[in-house]
């Protein structure tokens, strides 16, 4: 029943590249964490001049948004980290030991492969936009880049950490999907 | 090829990676991907990250973090406890009764938290050490908080709502008030089978032997107040006119926490850490599915999958209780192994055509998934609330917290059919506040 | 075996810019000449604002959208929403075969897009405690306006601008966050905004709200359909123009009706009501407009010049 709020944090062991990836990650978690707060910031100063002052509020929604999707984006790996990304670990569960750790690596290798994707193609899209000088088609009207840069950012962070993961599989730093021995 | 067995492929693959125990967001994904590249080309991979882009480009999302935000500050505090303490005192007389607090002070705390897990850690911290001290069965202990916990997201606020309001293009506002009825529905039926199951035991008398003066009583009532004002103050906020369903949230967010540091003096930066930490795992979890959930369905939609299945349902001759009767079969399964914001997401822009063309209300429909849902949580093998209580009261077995609440699973049950009998419990309130169905 | 187009819209089966999306499509199909266009409607595979940039990358072929959608990437698409620009739907014809939309046509170019099929779509004004017909109506309203142009310019009026999505303005209305509201005929019939507001204020003799929603297709895509397909593709269109047009007529008046139905007052804008609201743009939005597009003058002017 392990993968969720029970289990702890990725392992690091000693090795140096795991705990730079692991404090790299945290660092990502404490931004996408304070993008939340200024997001709760920004909606209630909307609120206020709004109802309160019954004035414009012309760049707020379009920030929160860019601020949400962002803290989304950057606090991935971080969620990785602390293994909060839900998963279905009842296979993995019933497998002994040699079975689970094979399966392990399977799912940690088409992860990286997918987040590379992701990454690769991220970075090119931020790439897009930056050269055509695209903006938000509103009063705003903000450089598309600067939003769009949480891509390749939050999946290359991501990215980063599960290649982190696998290495501790690997170097048995950390068991296969944190689980303790059955 | 035909596009619904393309659909059954489609499935089939999913089930097989997701129970991989890959993540299910980076499952979704991959599934995504491998499909998209054999029927649209490898050029298709290049959208992706511009479909999860825009499918977070939603300012009502904004409303989740927001909403865990509301229910983690406060269950970082001991207002759940006082809360808790609150309603025992009052209910103490009743044989059962702690069970009975239990459950309600679920209720109240679901209606300031919009997610499962939140709710069951907060009253859960409290009620279930407390229940086991008094002689209360393991199974009753852990299983009447497993099942009060996934009221969050039923009685509004709700992260489930608010998802299948913008997987739906419903009224988050509507559908917040369709769950309050069918809630305190819920909380009814959770009560009256603990209280029948007490009396039955023959350990009434003894389960209901607390006792408090009516000045204890009274003295503990000014601590619930902060309860009500944030209850009340959102409501306001909501229905009064000052801000929009998902503004809302954020003003209930910063209530809360200012509660928590004022009023509870929640003014260590370590603990407020804690709070913030937590809210934004569950919010990055939660609004990562979402979006590698929009990758999914844009597959789903790309293939014409999502459209012949709408088809095909709509020149099937059923009786559209049995569609019903199906379709709930198909969500709880669902949820027996998906958490509820990614079977809403992959399950609702397939469902919905057949739903409304069937005539049933898309308002009513989301109480009936909610509901789904909630047994979901309660249900191994992913059942978020389950890890909670395993958090909390690790040597109590699974086997022994399922057990314990399988009469509430059959108390949910219950509660969608009195919903198919009676669909106003769920239309007739949002009807009633907001004027008639849009 | 037969080239496949996809064609992606966010307007439900029966909305007009459907049926002019349907109307292609079963014209290049009857016209048996290996060409099938597959529609995805109601946003079922992309997000209203997400469909231009794989339109122009050539990662969807065929999209029906208003143009100022994409006014984040080429600025002078904003010209096809400007206050006041256009009068009625007959000048939105003859605009649509004008030099300005020639120069339009240039910048799509830029993007590899190209237009099938032109036409604009009106819209009006909706308060919910009064008629909105003059620019002092709006004054310290909250209102919520369809397109960065009309937000200056109802800015400009003394409105406050609350931006939310067209979605949202039912329960915004209801609860009394939004005061007025300026969009499509369409959406507000689609929205059933009139079960929220005392006035409705329709396109009529004279309008403030035209929006350019034409079907369009990436350049290369159809540059590589064999010559009997392209002009498949061309027949098609100019029918479905002429069509889009009769209907776009018809539109404005049935959404009166549908308001009118439901008790709301209906209130017209005079030819007076027209120019100061053309006189406000002029110092808010045109003016913003030039500030903000190197060649936007001369497009301004083009635009202004037609008859
Ligand atoms: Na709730
Ligand atoms: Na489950």
């Amino acid at each position: 029943m392990a993968g969720h709020t029970s289990a702890a944090a990725a392992r690091t062991g000693n090795n140096p590249f795991l705990r730079f990836v692991a404090a790299l990650s945290t660092l990502a978690g404490w931004c996408s964490a304070a993008m939340i707060v200024a997001s709760v910031a920004i909606t209630c100063q909307m609120i206020v001049i709004r109802f309160v002052l019954n004035g414009s509020t012309i760049w707020q929604t379009e920030a929160v948004i860019y601020l949400m999707i962002a803290a989304t984006l950057v606090g991935l790996p971080y969620v990785q980290r602390l293994r909060g990304h839900v998963n279905v670990d009842l296979v993995p569960l019933s497998l002994p030991r040699r079975a689970r750790f094979i399966l392990a690596v399977i799912t940690s290798l088409l992860s990286i492969t997918i987040i590379a994707i992701m990454l690769w193609y991220g970075f090119e899209y931020w790439h897009f936009a930056m050269e055509r000088g695209w903006r938000s088609d509103t009063v705003w009207g903000v450089r598309l880049w600067i939003p769009y840069l949480s891509i390749p950012v939050g999946f290359g962070l991501l990215l980063l950490q599960l290649v982190a993961d696998f290495i501790a599989l690997m170097i048995g730093a950390d068991r296969p999907f944190g689980l303790e021995d059955a | 090829m035909d596009p619904l067995l393309l659909g059954g492929i489609v499935a089939v693959l999913t089930i097989l990676v997701l129970f991989s125990g890959v993540s299910v967001a980076i499952g979704l994904l991959i599934v995504s991907a491998g499909f998209l590249i054999v029927f649209d080309g490898p050029r298709s991979l290049e959208l992706m990250p511009e479909i999860l882009f825009g499918k977070l480009d939603n300012f009502a999302l904004l409303s989740i973090p927001m909403f865990i935000i509301m229910g983690a500050s406060i269950a970082s505090t001991r207002a759940g406890a006082d809360l808790y303490e609150a309603l025992e005192r009052w209910l103490t007389r009743i044989p059962g009764g702690l069970v009975v607090s239990n459950l309600g002070a679920c209720a109240l705390f679901a209606a300031m938290s919009g997610s499962s897990p939140a709710t069951c850690a907060a009253i859960g911290k409290m009620g279930i050490p407390e229940m086991r001290k008094r002689g209360y069965p393991d199974g009753v202990a852990a299983g009447s908080i497993a099942a009060g916990g996934t009221l969050g997201i039923l009685i509004p606020p709700s992260v489930t709502m608010i998802v299948y309001g913008i997987a739906t293009e419903t009224s988050i506002g509507r559908l917040f008030l369709a769950g309050v009825i069918p809630g305190l529905l819920l909380v009814g039926l959770f009560m009256g089978w603990s209280l029948y199951s007490t009396w039955r035991s023959g350990d009434a008398a003894r389960l209901g032997s607390g006792s408090y003066t009516w000045a204890e009583r009274f003295e503990i009532l000014p601590r619930v107040l902060p309860f009500l004002a944030i209850i009340i103050g959102v409501l306001y906020a909501m229905y009064g006119g000052i801000a929009t369903p998902s503004e809302t949230a954020a003003v209930g967010a910063l209530l809360c926490l200012v509660i928590a540091v004022v009023i509870y003096k929640l003014w260590n930066p370590r603990d407020l850490w804690v709070v913030l930490r937590d809210s934004t795992k569950e919010s990055v979890m939660i609004l990562f599915i979402i979006a590698a959930a929009g990758v999914f369905s844009y597959m789903l939609s790309s293939l014409f999958i999502t459209q012949s299945i709408a088809e095909w349902i709509g020149t099937l001759e059923v009786n559209r209780w049995v569609l019903m009767g199906a379709v709930n079969v198909f969500l709880l399964i669902a949820g027996f192994f998906l958490p509820p914001v990614a079977v809403i997401l992959m399950a609702a822009p397939i469902l919905l055509p057949i739903i409304t063309t069937a005539g049933f209300d898309p308002i009513w429909f989301a109480v009936v998934l909610t509901i789904n849902m909630e047994i979901g949580l309660i249900s191994p093998p992913v059942g978020l609330n389950l890890y909670v209580i395993n958090g909390i009261a690790p040597d109590i077995s699974l086997r022994t917290i399922l057990l314990g609440s399988l009469p509430f699973v059959a108390c949910m049950i219950l509660a969608i059919v009195l919903l198919c009998l009676f669909p106003g419990l769920a239309t007739w309130l949002p009807n009633l506040v907001m004027g008639g169905a849009i | 075996s037969a080239t496949e187009l996809r064609l992606s819209h966010q307007w439900s089966n029966n909305d007009i810019r459907h049926k002019v999306a349907q109307m292609v499509a079963d014209e290049v199909a009857a016209a048996d000449v290996d060409l099938n266009i597959k529609i995805f409607g109601s946003k079922s595979l992309f997000k209203p604002r997400e469909q231009y940039k794989p339109l122009s990358r050539g990662q969807l072929d065929m999209t029906v959208l208003p143009l100022s959608y994409a006014g984040g990437q080429q600025p002078a698409y904003n010209l096809t929403l400007m206050p006041g620009l256009v009068k009625n739907h007959d000048h939105a014809a003859r605009l649509s075969a004008s030099p300005f939309m020639e120069a339009l046509e240039e910048k799509m170019a830029e993007d590899d897009v190209m237009v099938l099929v032109h036409g604009y779509l009106a819209g009006g004004f909706a308060g919910k405690d009064k008629c909105i017909t003059a620019p002092e109506d709006v004054q310290g309203l909250q209102t919520r306006a369809a397109g960065k142009s009309f937000e200056q310019m109802l800015a400009g009026a003394g409105a406050s601008i609350a931006s939310m999505a067209s979605s949202e303005i039912y329960n915004a209305m209801q609860t009394g966050v939004l005061q007025a509201a300026n969009t499509s005929s369409s959406s507000f019939v689609s929205y059933r905004i009139y079960e929220q507001v005392s006035c409705y204020t329709p396109a009529g003799d004279v309008a403030l709200w035209f929006m350019y929603q034409p079907l369009l297709i990436n350049k290369t895509t159809f540059e590589g359909l064999s010559a009997e397909q392209q002009a498949a593709l061309r027949t098609a269109s100019e029918k479905a123009q002429a069509y889009y047009l009769e209907e776009a007529k018809k539109e404005d008046a049935a959404s009166a009706k549908v308001f009118a139905d439901a008790g709301v007052e209906i209130a017209q804008m005079t030819a007076e009501d027209f120019d100061a609201w053309r006189e406000l743009a002029k110092e808010t939005s045109y003016k913003q407009f030039v500030a903000e597009v190197p060649d936007g003058q001369q497009l301004l002017d083009l635009a202004l010049s037609v008859e």
